[in-house]
C-alpha cells in the first residue's frame, strides 16, 4: 500500500505540469496575449502612454520572454524545489535546494495569491461540509428504499423523479431561487448576496434572546446558505441515489444473500448487517468525483449566490484576466482534486480487503 | 437511433445474454425495440422531435418578414427574402434526412456524410449573394480581405469538386474520397475560424410601418409576428413587457420577444449537443483504440493523458477559452468536445482490451489486413456499444455546459440562446421578471431532460446484467 501511494504522488507531478500547461498555453496563444489583455483594462491610452505602460508590464512580469521560459519560471516559482536564490531555503549557500513555494502576486489585485486563496478556500468548503453529509445520508436512504421496493411503482416513480433533478440546470435553480425566496415582490425567506449579514461582525456566536431574538452569527451564516446548499445538492444527491440503489441491487443478487436470508435473518439484518456494508464501495468512488467539485464545481452558484469562495476567485480571475492568480487558483484546485482521487483509492482499498494495488 | 443502421453482432457480449427466444433479430434491431418499449423514451424523443422541428422551421414560425404579402397588386414573399445561410443550411439538412430516410437502405454513415456533404455544398452557394451585392467576405473584419478572399475561393473549390465528384463517380475511387476529406475539413475549419452569417440591413419593423400605412393589400404572417432580433424600435413600451396575447412569453429588457428567441435558440442547443459529442467520441474512440489494441507502453502514456484531462477543471477551462479567445459558438464546441473524450476512452479501451485476443481479431491479422482495417472495421463495431449507450448523457452535458456558460455571459453577443435568457433574468437593474427566468430554463430542462430518459432507456436496454435480473 505505501509504495503504491508514493507511486501514485509521482505520479501527480507529470500530471500537474500537463494541467498548468494547457491553462498557460490557453492564456499565452490568446489574441495579444496576456499583455493586451491587461491594457484592455485600462481603457483608451495615447500611443506613448500605451508604450511605456506595455514596457513596464513586459519588465515587471517578464512577459517578452519566450512562452517556454516564462512558464518555467512560473513553475519554478510554485514548486517547492527548485533554482532560488542564494541564501534563503535549504541548503542555503546554493543556487538549488528546498524553499517555500511563491504562488505569485495578482496582477490586478496586487496582492499575493497565496493571501487571496486562503481567504476565499475556507468559504468553498464550509458550503461542501455542509452539503455532502446531508446529500450523502438523504440520497443512501432513499436509494435503500427505492432498491427494497424494486420493480413497483415507487421504484419507477423515484427513479424517474431523480433522472429529473439531475436534469434540473443549478443556473435554473439559483435564479428562481434568488428571484422568488429573495425577493421583496415575492417572498424575502433569505439573503441574495455574500456569506454574512452587514452588521455580522457585532453579534454574538450563539443566538440567544437579549430585547428579542438575536440570531447570532452562526445562524446568520446557515441563514445565508441555505440557497448555495440546495443548488449544490440536489444534482449529487440524484446520482448518488440511484447509485446506491444499484450497488445495493448488485450486493443483494449475491450468494451470500440468499444464504444470510436461507438462515432465516429477518430481512432488515441481511440489509443492513450483510449486504448495505458491501453496498458501499461504488459509493466511494463517487466520493472522490465528487471532492474536486469541493472547490472548483460550486464555480456556478458561487457566482449566482455571491459567495466569495474559490469558484467566485475562478471566475473573477478570469473575467479580470488576471493571469497569474488564475494559474495559481487552477494550481491549487487540481492539486485538491489530484488528492481527493487518491484519497478515494485508499478508502477504497480499506473498504473492500479483496483490492490490492501492490502487484 | 443511431444503433440501428450498423449492422452489429451480438459478439459485444457474451452470447447468453442475448437470449436465443428472442428470434433472428440482430443484437441492434433487439435495442431499439426494448428502447421504444420504454414510455420515458418516448416522451424524450417526441420532445426532441419537437426541438428539431422548431430548429429547421424557426424562421417559419417566429419572423418580423410576414410569410406572404400584397403589395400594389401582385404577392411576394419577404420572409424568403431575408433567410441567412444558416437558416437554409437547415432546412437542406433537414429535407436530405427525410430522403435518405425515405430511401431506407443508406447505411448510417453514408447517409451522414451525404448530410454534411449537403451542408458543404449549400453554404458557399447562400454566402455568394451577400459578396455581390454588399462586397462581404467571410472572416474579412478579423483577418483582412486578402485572407476573406482565400476563404471563399476555397471553400466554394472545395464544393466545386465535391459536385464532380458526386456527379462524375457514382463509386469514386479512394483517392478523390481523401481528396474530398481533407477539403471537407478545410471548409470545416473555415467556418470554425469565421462567421458565415453576412451582415444585412434589416428594418424589422418594415411591413408593420407599411401595414400601419395602409400601403399593404393583405398579409399572411408567421405564428409569431417577432424575429429574435427584433427589439421593436417602433414601440416604446416594447421592454419587460409581461406575457400577453401579443407576445405570448412576454419581452425581455431590449425589447426582443422571448418567446421568438427561445424558439431561434433550441438551433444551439440541438447543434452544440451533437457537433461536442461527436467530437468527443471521435478522440475517445482513436485513444482508447490505440491504447487497448497496443496496450503496454503507448496504455500508459494514454493513462496518464486521461488522468490529465480529467484532473482538468473543466468549466475553468472552458471559461478561460471563452473569455480568452473570444466568443464563437464552433469553438465552444471543439473545446466541450476536446475535454470530455475520457470517459468514451476508458469504455473503448476495455472492450479492445478484451477483443484483441479474441479469434476474429487475431484472423483478421493473420489475414494481413491492414491495422486500419482491424480497428476500425473489425474491432470497432464489436466494441462501440458502451460509448453509444452514453452519447445521449454525453449531448445532456454539453447542453447544460453551452447554457451555463452563455448564462455567466460568455456566449454569444447576438444569437439568442436559453443560457443568455436566463441571464437577462438575473441581470440587476431591472428587477426579476418571472417570464425570462421560467420558460428559458423549462426549456433547458427539458431538452436535458430528454436526453437523460433516453440514454438512460437505452442503457436499460442493452444493459446485459440488468437483463440477466429480470
Amino acid at each position: 500500500m505505501l509504495s503504491y501511494i508514493i507511486r501514485r504522488l509521482l505520479l501527480l507531478l507529470p500530471t500537474l505540469i500537463g494541467i498548468t500547461a494547457i491553462v498557460f498555453l490557453t492564456i499565452a496563444l490568446s489574441p495579444g496575449g496576456i499583455g493586451a489583455s491587461l491594457l484592455s483594462a485600462q481603457g483608451s491610452m495615447k500611443p506613448a502612454e500605451r508604450k511605456v505602460r506595455m514596457d513596464y508590464l513586459n519588465r515587471r512580469y517578464g512577459l517578452d520572454r519566450p512562452y517556454i521560459v516564462q512558464y518555467l519560471s512560473w513553475l519554478n516559482k510554485v514548486s517547492p524545489v527548485g533554482g532560488k536564490e542564494a541564501g534563503e531555503g535549504f541548503p542555503a549557500s546554493w543556487k538549488f535546494g528546498f524553499k517555500s513555494p511563491d504562488l505569485g502576486e495578482s496582477f490586478t489585485r496586487g496582492r499575493k495569491v497565496s493571501e487571496i486563496i486562503l481567504e476565499a478556500l475556507p468559504v468553498s468548503i464550509i458550503l461542501q461540509v455542509i452539503s455532502i453529509p446531508v446529500t450523502y445520508i438523504i440520497a443512501v436512504l432513499s436509494g435503500i428504499y427505492a432498491a427494497r421496493h424494486r420493480g413497483k411503482m415507487v421504484d419507477v416513480g423515484i427513479g424517474t423523479t431523480l433522472i429529473g433533478m439531475y436534469s434540473v440546470p443549478e443556473i435554473w435553480v439559483g435564479v428562481l431561487f434568488i428571484g422568488f425566496l429573495c425577493n421583496n415582490d415575492y417572498v424575502r425567506w433569505f439573503p441574495t448576496n455574500n456569506l454574512h449579514d452587514m452588521q455580522a461582525d457585532s453579534m454574538h456566536f450563539l443566538p440567544h434572546f437579549s430585547g428579542g431574538f438575536q440570531r447570532g452569527w452562526l445562524l446568520d451564516v446557515a441563514w445565508h446558505l441555505v440557497g448555495p446548499v440546495v443548488c449544490i445538492s440536489y444534482a449529487n444527491f440524484a446520482i448518488i441515489s440511484k447509485l446506491a440503489r444499484g450497488a445495493l441491487l448488485d450486493t443483494l443478487g449475491l450468494d451470500f444473500v440468499r444464504t444470510a436470508r436461507a438462515k432465516g435473518l429477518s430481512e432488515r439484518v441481511v440489509l443492513f448487517r450483510h449486504a448495505f456494508r458491501n453496498s458501499l464501495i461504488p459509493l466511494i468512488t463517487v466520493a472522490a468525483s465528487i471532492l474536486p467539485a469541493l472547490v472548483s464545481g460550486a464555480l456556478i452558484v458561487e457566482t449566482i449566490f455571491g459567495l466569495p469562495g474559490m469558484g467566485k476567485l475562478s471566475f473573477d480571475a478570469i473575467e479580470s484576466r488576471d493571469r497569474e492568480l488564475l494559474l495559481s487558483d487552477t494550481f491549487v484546485i487540481s492539486v485538491l482534486t489530484l488528492l481527493g482521487y487518491l484519497l478515494a483509492d485508499i478508502g477504497y482499498a480499506i473498504a473492500d480487503p479483496r483490492v490490492s494495488y501492490d502487484s | 437511433m443511431t444503433v440501428s443502421a450498423s449492422p452489429m453482432p451480438s459478439a459485444g457480449y457474451e452470447p447468453g445474454d442475448v437470449a436465443p427466444s428472442r428470434g433472428s433479430r440482430s443484437f441492434a434491431r433487439q435495442a431499439v425495440v426494448d428502447t421504444l418499449a420504454r414510455p420515458s423514451a418516448w416522451f424524450g424523443l417526441v420532445w426532441i422531435g419537437v426541438l428539431v422541428l422548431t430548429s429547421v422551421f424557426a424562421p417559419f414560425i417566429a419572423n418580423s418578414f410576414p410569410l406572404f404579402v400584397k403589395q400594389q397588386g401582385h404577392w411576394s414573399s419577404p420572409m424568403l427574402r431575408y433567410l441567412t445561410p444558416a437558416d437554409v443550411t437547415w432546412l437542406v439538412a433537414f429535407i436530405t434526412v427525410l430522403v435518405l430516410a425515405a430511401l431506407r437502405k443508406v447505411a448510417f454513415l453514408t447517409g451522414l456524410a451525404i448530410v454534411l456533404w449537403m451542408v458543404a455544398l449549400t453554404l458557399p452557394l447562400t454566402l455568394w449573394p451577400a459578396v455581390i451585392k454588399d462586397g462581404w467576405l467571410p472572416g474579412a473584419e478579423a483577418m483582412g480581405r486578402g485572407t476573406g478572399w482565400a476563404i471563399l475561393v476555397t471553400i466554394c473549390l472545395g464544393a466545386a469538386a465535391i459536385l464532380i465528384g458526386v456527379l462524375l463517380t457514382i463509386r469514386p475511387p479512394k483517392l478523390i474520397i481523401w481528396g474530398l476529406g481533407i477539403f471537407a475539413a478545410v471548409v470545416l475549419l473555415l467556418l470554425i475560424c469565421c462567421p458565415i452569417d453576412p451582415p444585412q440591413a434589416i428594418v424589422y419593423e418594415e411591413f408593420r410601418n407599411k401595414e400601419v400605412a395602409g400601403s399593404i393589400e393583405s398579409i399572411i404572417r408567421t405564428p409569431i409576428a417577432f424575429s429574435p432580433n427584433d427589439y421593436q424600435r417602433d414601440d416604446h413600451n416594447a421592454c419587460l413587457q409581461p406575457p400577453s396575447t401579443k407576445h405570448l412569453m412576454g419581452t425581455e429588457q431590449s425589447g426582443a420577444d422571448v418567446f421568438s428567441r427561445m424558439i431561434h435558440a433550441s438551433r444551439i442547443a440541438l447543434s452544440i449537443g451533437f457537433i461536442a459529442t461527436g467530437i468527443s467520441v471521435i478522440i475517445g474512440v482513436i485513444i482508447g483504440g490505440l491504447m487497448g489494441y497496443f496496450s503496454g507502453t503507448v496504455d500508459i502514456l494514454g493513462m496518464r493523458l486521461i488522468e490529465i484531462f480529467e484532473a482538468i477543471p473543466v468549466l475553468i477551462l472552458l471559461l478561460t477559452v471563452c473569455a480568452f479567445f473570444g466568443r464563437n459558438l464552433y469553438l465552444m464546441m471543439l473545446i466541450i468536445g476536446v475535454l470530455s473524450w475520457t470517459g468514451n476512452a476508458r469504455f473503448i479501451r476495455a472492450e479492445f482490451l478484451r477483443l484483441r485476443n479474441q479469434d476474429f481479431v487475431q484472423a483478421a491479422l493473420a489475414a494481413g489486413l491492414p491495422l486500419r482495417s482491424v480497428i476500425f472495421k473489425h474491432m470497432l463495431p464489436n466494441g462501440i456499444t458502451p460509448v453509444l449507450v452514453n452519447t445521449s448523457f454525453g449531448v445532456a452535458s454539453a447542453i447544460l455546459i453551452e447554457s451555463t456558460l452563455s448564462f455567466l455571459g460568455l456566449g454569444l453577443v447576438d444569437e439568442p440562446s436559453w443560457g443568455q435568457l436566463l441571464n437577462q433574468a438575473r441581470a440587476g437593474g431591472t428587477g426579476f421578471q418571472w417570464w425570462i427566468a421560467t420558460f428559458p430554463g423549462l426549456a433547458i430542462f427539458l431538452t436535458v431532460f430528454s436526453y437523460n430518459l433516453i440514454g438512460e432507456a437505452i442503457r436499460d436496454a442493452i444493459d446485459p446484467r440488468l437483463r440477466k435480473r429480470d
